[in-house]
């Protein structure tokens, strides 16, 4: 209770305070809203988002074209004709992930009605899932092709019979054209003429998939500032003890642990205030500047619980500086090399996935790149809490480690 | 009169550092005790161990019969604690601070409303008390100071060095609730201070603390009584053992000593000696303590007039604590 009643007065007090307010709440949607706009802007932009497909032509005949203006007309892919020893030397070389090779007889083989078969090539690198929605445009494109072309070929095989015919014979009536059509027509789904045959990727390692990177900036930016309420706890501890009213407490029938609880409340109460703001902003405010909304994931449970291990080790981080500072210069440097530079080491800025990938292990030392990683794979990747269990537990490691080095050093005197 | 407070052989070490020296003093209850000394003498020391707020090395105390060591829950609801320094959350009003500081000494409801409105009336607070303290005087924050230590009513009241920093109209006020405290709710205090007016005017007994250890106690008017009518300094060109003698015999002379010359410090490290400069030649001066300081004036000039030395320099001191500390320390209160 009386914990409770140092930790109300903390909050008063910063509610006097309008700088930390906006320091504390403000600011973290001011960023969202400066780096959703620029890592949109790289993340979507002007640019054509189709996937490159690169198209090695040996037949150059009518329905090779007609393949060609159907992937163009089709979208998500973007045709590009190469030479095939280039395009064989560039997927050698990873310069380009997949390309597809039009055999010599595809126009004469789906013109007389023969299986052809088209080669998609990948590198083993190759990103399954792209590769996967190539496949599945080529498919789309190849199918509607050869009914085309089979329907066309039964036509022109009906003409040339009933020119046959003497006349006022007549050998194809209606119905009988219709019978036929419906016939090609399934002929062509349970027996496609054009195969397409799979060079299967075998990848080196696994890829993250690319998230959007408007919306890293929601998670990034609220585990900054939630960590950043740590300058906050060591800052009002400090305050405490320079203006002497620490003395009063330590003086008071309170133990110092139920002092410390007190301090840390509001630390608790603040991160998952902020939490709540940030991600409200990001649901329904985003759109009001023309961003992309966010979703916090499929599991709020598992989000609550994550932004309640951030808050917690966010406090314990507070407590640690709090015992190690020893003047107000202290504290400022500090909480900015741990708040500011630990939390864009962590992923506050730049996607995680671009750190593991040029900063390798470091980045893991770091609490906030487990925070970043348990919140992305929440809310972006829409996974549950059974998936952010090792961030959890890194999570506890981290706020147990700040918390007893922090009692271990801290100055009660 | 019960005692409240007994402190024995209580002392406080930072490394080799002896800040309080084991020292023992017992308060009585209603008895406003002084403990007067220059800083860093270890008065707060002594006063943040009987409060709980640091441990003592050794020795211990009992508060109202509770020890310090097995019972620190007890004696932190009996004692009160007034800082020496403005121990208030500036940004929040007097009321709020005194609100919260009832509040963790267990105070609820109308208990707390009723002990915040008491204590902003005897610090005569009540006007301004919904302004914050920032906005307040240096005297008004003293005096919030102040409430904040009496909101829960403790039985003891240490009062460290409460009027520092404090204008006159506002130390006589503080002077004014402290005496009232004590006369009319029978509240003990250990008051502290550097001042030795303040301590003479407030308090009945007093132990005179220096470097750590209680050098005197007593009521004030026996500790003056020490130095009888007063001290006089005499400054001569020579002096040997037989005027020492022959001032100590004059009437209305209690003591005659050679006050020891001043030791030059040694040079601080990367400092150059002054080797070339001559070397400051003081006449020795003579402390004389008189049991009338007027009749032993006219008495030792008359003698040293007669025996044909002249004076250096002559110094009379009345008879206070101030000069009390100075005869029994060689030192200067304020120093």
């Amino acid at each position: 209770m009386k914990s409770l009643s140092v930790a109300l007065k903390d909050l008063q007090i910063m509610l006097t305070d309008r700088g930390e307010l906006i320091q504390l709440f403000l600011l973290p949607l001011v960023f969202i809203i400066v780096f959703s706009g620029a890592l949109g802007a790289i993340g979507s932009g002007e640019e054509d988002t189709r996937l490159p497909l690169p198209i090695v032509d040996l037949d150059g005949g009518e329905a090779a074209e007609a393949l060609q203006a159907g992937l163009e007309a089709a979208g998500g892919v973007r045709p590009e004709i190469f030479d095939q020893a280039e395009a064989q030397r560039q997927i050698d070389g990873n310069e380009i992930s997949r390309m597809l090779v039009i055999p010599a007889d595809f126009t004469s083989g789906t013109q007389a009605g023969q299986v052809v078969e088209l080669r998609l090539v990948s590198h083993p690198d190759a990103d399954t899932q792209e590769t996967e929605a190539v496949r599945l445009v080529v498919v789309g494109v190849t199918s509607d092709l050869a009914l085309e072309q089979q329907i066309m070929a039964s036509l022109r095989q009906m003409g040339e019979m009933q020119a046959n015919v003497q006349e006022g014979g007549e050998v194809f009536n209606t119905e009988r054209v219709l019978a036929q059509a419906r016939s090609q027509f399934e002929r062509a789904q349970t027996q496609p003429l054009i195969d397409i045959s799979q060079t299967v990727p075998t990848q080196s390692g696994e890829r993250e998939e690319l998230p959007d990177l408007d919306l890293l900036a929601i998670s990034g930016i609220a585990v900054l500032f939630v960590f950043a309420t740590a300058q906050v706890t060591a800052r009002s501890i400090y305050d405490e003890k320079k203006v002497g009213s620490f003395r009063r407490l330590l003086a008071a029938p309170m133990s110092k642990s139920s002092i410390l609880a007190g301090k840390m409340l509001p630390n608790i109460v603040v991160g998952l205030i902020q939490f709540a703001v940030i991600f409200a902003f990001g649901v329904f405010g985003m759109r009001l500047f023309g961003l992309s909304s966010a979703s916090i994931g499929n599991d709020l449970l598992a989000v609550f619980l994550v932004c309640l291990v951030i808050t917690l080790c966010s406090t314990a981080l507070g407590i640690l500086l709090a015992a190690i500072a020893r003047t107000e210069n202290q504290i400022g440097g500090l909480s900015t090399l741990v708040v500011w530079g630990l939390g864009i080491l962590g992923g506050a800025f730049i996607p995680i996935f671009i750190l593991d990938q040029y900063l390798g292990p470091v980045v893991k030392l770091v609490p906030q790149y487990w925070a970043n990683r348990a919140l992305s794979s929440l809310m972006l990747r829409g996974l549950g809490l059974a998936d952010v269990a090792i961030e959890i537990a890194v999570l506890l490691g981290f706020t147990l480690i700040f918390f007893l080095i922090g009692l271990w050093r801290f100055d009660f005197d | 009169m019960p005692t409240i407070l007994e402190v024995e052989n209580l002392s406080k070490k930072y490394g080799d550092f002896e800040a309080v020296k084991g020292i023992n003093f017992s308060v009585e209850e209603g008895e406003v005790f002084g403990l007067l000394g220059p800083n860093g003498a270890g008065k707060t020391q002594t006063i943040s161990m009987l409060t709980g707020v640091i441990p003592p090395t050794s020795g211990t105390a009992r508060i109202s019969g509770h020890d310090l060591h097995s019972d620190m829950d007890e004696v932190k609801k009996v004692n009160g604690l007034v800082p020496q320094d403005l121990a208030l959350y500036p940004t929040l009003s007097a009321r709020v601070n005194l609100n919260f500081f009832g509040r963790i000494y267990g105070l609820r409801g109308k208990e707390l409303k009723d002990r915040v409105e008491d204590v902003l009336r005897i610090v005569a607070l009540t006007d301004r008390a919904d302004e914050t303290v920032d906005k307040y005087s240096g005297g008004m924050k003293r005096r919030v100071n102040i409430a904040a230590g009496l909101v829960h009513q403790p039985q003891l009241l240490f009062l460290d060095e409460p009027t520092v920093g404090v204008d006159p109209q506002s130390r006589n006020h503080i002077f004014e609730s402290v005496q009232r405290l004590n006369r009319e709710r029978g509240m003990s205090v250990v008051y502290t201070s550097h001042y030795m007016e303040e301590v003479e005017l407030l308090c009945s007994r007093v132990a005179i603390i220096d470097e750590g250890k209680i050098i005197a106690m007593d009521t004030v008017k026996n500790l003056i009584g020490i130095l009888g009518g007063g001290i006089i300094y005499v400054g001569l060109e020579k002096v040997d053992d037989a005027l020492l003698e022959q001032l100590a015999q004059l009437p209305a002379v209690s003591e005659a000593a050679l006050v020891p010359p001043p030791v030059m410090p040694p040079p601080s490290e990367g400092e150059e000696p002054i080797a070339e400069a001559d070397p400051v030649v003081t006449n020795p001066v003579v402390k004389i303590v008189a049991e009338n300081s007027q009749q032993a004036v006219v008495n030792v000039i008359s003698f040293l007039n007669d025996q044909d030395r002249p004076l250096t320099s002559l110094e009379i001191l009345e008879p206070n604590l101030e000069s009390v500390f100075l005869h029994l320390t060689g030192k200067k209160l304020r120093e």
